[in-house]
């Protein structure tokens, strides 16, 4: 069972992240960003959109079979902790410049998520408690 | 950051956390029924088309962010969401802030802003 949890949080991670690049990818493509038919058919026209739209479907179907088990605290953390992949896959696949004010913000950013995950652990299992 | 940049980031503030309000607006309506029933009468009531739209809208709003920002920065000073979520469901829905969670929430905050004073 545990395999299973460790599997699916995987696969949650893998689709936001694909989800992500894709649309990085597919929305350079289309720049110049502007309120217009042609802008959005530049953006519907790049294979890429349909990678967005193949990791949304995954992510959501892998989090609605997580959810009917899993606990939600670490279900939630693994659902936002993509940062970490996106940032490490930027700096490899874009060659984004990983600064020392971003390095700053994104271990706040991730010590509060791992503080919201471990929050909706101990709610669950105060209502646990009392239903049961 | 340009004031384009700023806008997307915070139109895509105001439509996640819109869809996701609706969504449970929808979805927690207790004289909603169930199976079937429940659909039908979610579906014939504004709260699930007010959040479908938000999240259609937030699909280009989110894409156009994207392309302007470089995807590590962007993706961390799109964690502001979370915040904001958390926030909205105090006042509207009356969840529980426990010290924990208001711990998290600070912690998130604070990492947006160094990312968005230091891009």
């Amino acid at each position: 069972m545990k395999r299973f949890y460790l599997i699916g949080f995987a696969m949650l991670m893998a689709f936001d992240t694909l989800n992500l690049i894709c649309f990085k990818l597919a929305g350079n493509h289309a720049l110049p960003v502007e309120m217009s038919v042609e802008w959005l058919a530049r953006v519907f026209s790049h294979p890429w959109i349909y990678g967005a739209i193949v990791g949304y479907i995954g992510a959501f179907l892998t989090w609605m079979s997580l959810l009917k088990h899993a606990p939600i605290g670490p279900a939630f953390a693994a659902s936002h902790l993509e940062v970490i992949s996106v940032m490490a896959l930027s700096w490899w696949m874009f060659s984004e410049p990983v600064t020392v004010t971003q390095i700053i913000g994104a271990v706040a950013i991730i010590a509060g998520i791992v503080c919201l995950a471990f929050a909706e652990g101990d709610e669950e299992a105060s209502t646990d408690a009392v239903t049961a | 950051m340009s004031g384009l940049v700023v806008a997307l980031w915070i139109a895509n503030l105001v439509l996640d956390t819109g869809g996701q309000l609706a969504f449970k607006a929808a979805a927690g309506d207790e004289r909603a029924g169930d199976g079937l029933a429940r659909w039908k009468y979610m579906l014939a009531r504004p709260w699930i088309w007010v959040g479908i739209g938000c999240y259609v809208a937030e699909f280009l709003v989110w894409i156009a962010f994207l392309s302007l920002v470089p995807l590590s920065e962007g993706v961390l000073l799109g964690s502001i969401n979370i915040v904001a979520i958390m926030v909205a469901g105090r006042f509207l829905f009356k969840e529980k802030l426990t010290p924990l969670r208001v711990t998290g929430i600070l912690l998130v905050a604070v990492g947006v802003a160094v990312v968005g004073f230091g891009a």
